[in-house]
């Protein structure tokens, strides 16, 4: 992603290179063993988790948060089916949608194509939290609220001005000669798409549909507002249920046991394609 | 190449959208009137959606917020009342002076942290990589899940955070923390610097990647310190990574919401209570959306400001 690096940071004694190490393993920690910690947690009996620490508390370690939450009257299952839907559809919505704007806003010129990426990319500067309301009134009206197609959409929305952005320059990179070569062969658009343009394309792809699939994954409020039926709550808004008690008495140990599980898919899809996050950081944008 | 992208986000938050693509003209009237129409078929999706879920609300909304629209029922135009309403309603006055007081608290710690760690993370040492990947972690994760396990962790008497403070001597081990306004505004403050810094660290690392080395090379030759070198050359050249990251970061913290709804809800009373919440319960706890929908506008109207005086005043004199 550099094309450039820094040469003073390169070179280096090895004791210089131990001490680098050092530092940089202790400001990681900061950032990890918190959440290393929480897994631990999540791991204790609900009656270690409210009563002050002791010894006792890293002797016994249990699944049996996790059997409950997983288990009988939380239902937390339907929401992960619920949370796990949304973000797939969130992902494939937004990669399909971003593709095709891309392909045209880079590849084909068309009056009003400026402006057209201009409405696009000003999406991303209204706030979705300030439009909540007329939203709400709106997805009413289209019967979508309350449903996860709903809201699947309204996350794609939000997830298009990035991956638009991503893609137009995905195909603005492809070689010209490429292009043309298609057309003298007689290639339709979509065939010139599936079949020359998809490898190139492809890393672009793969950056909008895993912010779309982070964000949907990890957002509160919209779903928060947007569903009022239990059964469709995604897993965060199940968790706020799960922490004021709604389904009995306050249990910390599901608290903890319900966050991790939220936790691990970022970790494990994030650490797995890093690359293509990164790359969009630095070419799209992010959410406010 | 990775400054030209840096300036590519700036562009996609609206603020600069530079002049069109590379036009790419097909040969011939007959290609080019279908190469027009096919663009504008690709483009169609994405333009209808943008323009019912971001576009559409948005005209709608200020539509609302001159109604006295409940959340069923008729409704009627008046005028600019609720508008009016605002600067008497204590709730939402003393809310946007939290939001703003939270916004003062976290924005500065969150720029230096995330640039003391970019700094930390720039190099191609060994091990670099992975440091950035775990700094990273806690933005990935998400405030959501956090919170969650902070107000778990926040309990008097058996959460992790009085555990360690009072075996350190910093606070009693019965120490409430989300009950007082002062304490869980500090206890949310240290949460979000540290989910945030890493967000600001990617994208600072990401300028000082594009900054050439040969700059440096001729700084040493000249004899500069780091230091001098940080400050003379490294910073300035960031100029527009900061104002990216700072915008990101000022934005994000007017529009809080998750965190002081899982940790506080507001309280004590209404004392923690972020604009967002304040619109978010206007609207669905009292179902008055049209006086939220003028919350709403007003919430636009000062994001929007803000982003352009804070891209304006660090853009400045650079072009």
């Amino acid at each position: 992603m550099a094309s450039v690096r820094n040469p003073r940071r390169s070179t280096g004694s090895r004791g210089g290179l131990a001490l680098y190490l050092l530092a940089g393993a202790a400001v990681s920690a900061v950032f990890v063993v918190p959440l290393l910690w929480e897994i631990f947690r999540s791991l204790q009996p609900e009656s270690t988790v409210t009563t002050p620490p002791s010894g006792a508390s890293f002797s016994h370690l249990t699944l049996a948060n996790y059997k409950t939450l997983l288990s009988g009257q939380d239902d937390i299952i339907r929401n992960l089916v619920n949370s796990l839907i949304v973000g797939v559809l969130t992902a494939a919505l937004t990669a399909l949608v971003s593709l095709l704007a891309g392909y045209g806003f880079g590849l084909f010129r068309f009056r009003g194509s400026g402006l057209v990426f201009g409405l696009v990319l000003l999406a991303f500067m209204i706030p979705f939290q300030a439009v909540l309301t007329p939203l709400f009134l709106e997805l009413h009206s289209l019967h979508l609220l309350n449903s996860l197609i709903g809201l699947a959409l309204f996350y794609t929305m939000f997830n298009l001005p990035v991956g638009v952005y991503v893609m137009r320059n995905s195909f603005l990179q492809v070689p010209r000669e490429i292009v043309d070569a298609a057309r003298v062969d007689g290639a339709s658009v979509i065939r010139t798409l599936v079949s020359v343009l998809r490898p190139l394309v492809v890393p672009g792809i793969a950056t909008a549909a895993l912010y779309a699939f982070l964000f949907s994954w990890t957002e509160f409020l919209g779903a928060l507002s947007f569903m009022t039926n239990d059964s469709l709550f995604t897993l965060p808004v199940a968790l706020s249920n799960v922490e004021t008690g709604t389904y009995g008495s306050v249990n910390y140990g599901l608290l903890l046991a319900g966050a991790v599980i939220a936790m691990i898919p970022c970790i494990v899809v994030y650490v797995a394609l890093q690359r293509y996050y990164v790359r969009g950081l630095i070419s799209g944008a992010l959410k406010g | 190449m990775a400054r030209n992208e840096t300036a590519g986000v700036a562009a996609a938050r609206g603020l600069r959208v530079r002049p069109g693509a590379t036009p790419r003209l097909a040969p011939g009237q007959a290609a080019n009137r279908r190469n027009m129409r096919t663009g504008l078929v690709l483009v169609a999706p994405a333009l209808a959606l943008v323009g019912a879920f971001a576009l559409y609300p948005l005209g709608f909304g200020v539509y609302i917020s001159l109604t006295n629209w409940p959340l069923v029922g008729p409704y009627h135009f008046i005028g600019l009342a609720n508008y009016e309403s605002l600067i008497h309603n204590s709730v939402f006055l003393q809310s946007i002076v939290f939001t703003l007081k939270y916004t003062a608290i976290v924005t500065l710690p969150i720029l230096v942290v995330g640039y003391a760690l970019a700094v930390l993370v720039r190099s191609n040492r060994p091990g670099s990589t992975v440091f950035r990947t775990l700094i990273f972690l806690p933005y990935i994760v998400g405030l959501v899940a956090e919170s969650f396990m902070a107000v778990v962790e926040l309990q008097p008497s058996s959460g992790t955070a009085n555990f360690v403070l009072s075996k350190l001597g910093i606070v009693s081990d019965t120490t409430a923390w989300l009950v007082h306004t002062g304490l869980a505004t500090t206890a949310i403050c240290i949460l979000v610097i540290w989910y945030a810094s890493g967000l600001t660290m990617m994208l600072l690392m990401a300028g000082m990647q594009g900054i050439p080395a040969d700059l440096y090379e001729s700084a040493r030759v000249d004899g500069a310190s780091w230091w001098s070198a940080e400050r003379r050359l490294t910073m300035p050249l960031l100029r527009r990574s900061i104002a990216l990251s700072l915008i990101i970061s000022v934005v994000g913290s007017l529009l809080a919401f998750n965190q002081f709804f899982i940790m506080t809800d507001g309280g004590p009373g209404t004392s923690t209570e972020s604009v967002v919440m304040s619109i978010f319960s206007t609207a669905f706890a009292q179902t008055d959306v049209g006086l939220a929908s003028a919350m709403s506008v007003v919430l636009v109207i000062v994001t929007g400001l803000i982003t352009f005086v804070q891209f304006h005043y660090l853009q400045g004199d650079e072009d």
